[in-house]
């Protein structure tokens, strides 16, 4: 078979470059502003999905980590009580005011209060163990390092939060969170910063570890149902991370922005892509009229079209790809939170092949004007 | 593909294309033109009829309604002893494809394929393996005298080889009917020449009916039977004197 599709695309390719890059860019847009989303979302997720606990107890309703409430201390001791689970660690959660050593004014701040010895399961994926260390020391804290011009502060500083000193004793890396700057202590440290006297003495969620983490969603409805503690509510960590991400995906309208903003570039593409490949059709269409006279089906003639809409996808989504590891590895390495997983990638592959299908079909009408009858004068 | 092939008259055995009464006419905004009236005619197998006349006589019109890319207003149009009125548009699809070739003044090329990928286009929609296609389109192109130039683009031939390769291309099918709109009028006289030789051998040579619609005085001297046409009629219908220079062949 004569490859006229791809030849007639290889050959002419200035004129096809439009509509490459067209379906090039409507890939790449939709590729970032997915992996810019997953990651500015997941960082809600952050203390869930970088913390090496099984369930998560905390105020009932409690919609997202950023919004957790005092529990009951007691409830530790209701929690250890369980067979099935390991470990149990406080999670103390402060809303501050920072500032810095340098002059940056103030600064709205969450301290997240872990316990830094060994084993401790807040952060666990996040800090290494060393670092968690550091903050045995008194007053000590660690910052992010995307955060320490913002905080004005390096790492052996003195800062003040809530009108009490701290000292910087090491930088995170991936502790950056929406809302607000994360600052992480020792619960001693924590407690120490707490100014709200109804938090004194009470952790805002609490961390179990389990035995056998598979027994988790099983445990955590056994541990639900006992109302001797006062209010509180258990989840799996993998439903809570989920809980505050869709939080923040979709009460506060960003996920209907992206969905709008994904479907006027779909739009746009498609616009740009159906008009170059319906401004080819016509280039070409006394030459498929006469290859209609010579008993070419229209049915096989589309297809050609079709054929061609599907390379011009093709190869768009190839630059796309190329420029978009490029683009988010560079954002990166400049800490801004880029996540990319398989089943997005495929979508958004998806979304762009469908736009280039979408504008071969549009594109297919320009064959009605191949009449071969036209032909002769 | 899957269409049924309509059936064809053996090569060589009464008319090839036949059209009874036929009439066409166009309607432009609320002027309608009549094109042809009440018009009747007869094609023998393997002959190389020319139709000729002034602009705007019907002629191009007529050779579509024989060739079965027009419908008639009314009247009957039998080509290889097929009602081509009775098809549909896939069967006159299929019905050209198994039996006609076309050649027209434009030479309708595509720019990225070279003349053999030209020429082995369509036979692939024939059904013809790739070796068969090859075989088929190179025998083709030699004929033409284009087998040197087999391997270059449309860009890169001149007017006479690019209608050389498109008179492969519809001849590569082995059609029973070939019908040619204006083949040389694009062309110099020399190169004329070689399109109307080329055409001329085809109708002896393969007994394929060619049906070819021109003013070039120069191809009444090669066709076995010139139609003149006015004003949708046919005025005269005449058999000229083979000329001496018959036997000339194509130089490439």
């Amino acid at each position: 078979m004569v490859a006229l599709a791809r030849k007639t695309l290889i050959f002419e390719w200035r004129r096809f470059l439009p509509a490459v890059v067209a379906v090039g860019f409507a890939g790449l847009l939709q590729l970032l502003q997915a992996a810019l989303v997953l990651g500015i979302f997941s960082s809600a997720g952050l203390y869930i999905t970088g913390s090496d606990a099984d369930l998560w107890v905390g105020f009932p309703g409690t919609q997202s980590v950023s919004l957790g409430r005092p529990i009951d201390p007691d409830l530790e001791m209701r929690l250890r009580m369980d067979p099935a689970v390991a470990a149990v660690e406080p999670f103390d959660w402060v809303d501050a005011d920072w500032r810095g050593a340098r002059d940056t004014g103030g600064q709205s701040v969450y301290v997240i209060g872990l316990d830094p010895r060994p084993g401790g399961l807040l952060l666990s994926r996040v800090l290494s163990p060393a670092l968690r260390a550091r903050l045995a020391e008194p007053d000590a804290v660690i910052v992010d390092r995307a955060d320490t011009d913002k905080l004005g502060v390096g790492v052996g500083d003195v800062a003040v939060i809530n009108g009490q000193r701290v000292r910087v004793v090491g930088v995170g890396h991936g502790l950056r969170a929406l809302g607000g700057v994360n600052i992480v202590a020792s619960l001693d440290t924590a407690r120490r910063l707490e100014t709200d006297p109804a938090s004194f003495g009470r952790p805002t969620f609490l961390l179990a570890a389990l035995s056998d983490p598979s027994q988790a969603g099983q445990v955590a409805t056994r541990l639900r149902n006992d109302h001797a503690f006062g209010p509180y509510d258990v989840w799996t960590a993998s439903a809570f991370s989920r809980r505050s991400i869709m939080y923040w995906m979709l009460d506060t309208g960003a996920g209907a922005g992206v969905v709008f903003l994904a479907g006027i570039v779909f739009l746009a593409g498609a616009v740009i892509t159906s008009q170059t490949l319906m401004a080819a059709v016509a280039g070409s269409v006394r030459e498929y009229a006469t290859l209609n006279a010579l008993g070419v089906g229209m049915r096989n003639l589309r297809r050609v079209v079709l054929e061609q809409a599907f390379w011009v996808g093709a190869v768009g989504l190839l630059g796309a790809t190329l420029f978009g590891l490029l683009l988010l590895a560079f954002a990166r390495s400049q800490d801004v939170p880029v996540v990319l997983n398989l089943p997005v990638t495929l979508l958004c592959v998806a979304v762009a092949m469908a736009l280039a299908a979408i504008s071969g079909l549009a594109a297919m009408r320009g064959l009605r004007r191949a009449d071969p009858a036209s032909l002769l004068r | 593909m899957s269409a049924p092939a309509p059936l064809a008259a053996p090569r060589g055995t009464g008319p090839a294309l036949c059209a009874e009464a036929i009439s066409k006419g166009f309607t432009s905004g609320k002027l309608r033109t009549q094109v042809l009236d009440g018009l009747s005619l007869s094609i023998d197998t393997g002959e190389l009829t020319l139709i000729s006349g002034p602009s705007g006589c019907g002629k191009s019109t007529l050779l579509a309604i024989l060739s079965g890319l027009q419908p008639v207003d009314s009247g009957c149009v039998t080509a290889l002893g097929c009602d081509l009125g009775t098809l549909d548009d896939q069967a006159l699809e299929r019905f050209r494809l198994l039996h006609t070739g076309f050649v027209f003044q434009g030479f309708n090329l595509f720019p990225a394929l070279d003349a053999l990928e030209q020429v082995e286009l369509p036979l692939h929609y024939l059904g013809l393996s790739r070796r068969q296609a090859r075989e088929r389109a190179t025998q083709s192109l030699d004929e033409v005298g284009m087998t040197p130039r087999m391997h270059l683009r449309p860009g890169e031939l001149s007017g006479g080889e690019k209608q050389r390769v498109a008179i492969a291309r519809a001849l590569a099918k082995h059609p029973d009917l070939l019908f040619a709109d204006e083949p040389t009028s694009a062309l110099d006289a020399a190169n004329g020449q070689v399109i109307i030789d080329i055409l001329h051998r085809i109708a002896r040579g393969h007994g394929t009916t060619v049906l070819c619609v021109s003013h070039d005085p120069r191809l009444v001297h090669h066709a076995d039977r010139v139609l003149s046409m006015e004003d949708g009629r046919i005025l005269s219908d005449r058999r000229p004197a083979p000329p001496a220079l018959l036997s000339r062949g194509a130089t490439a």
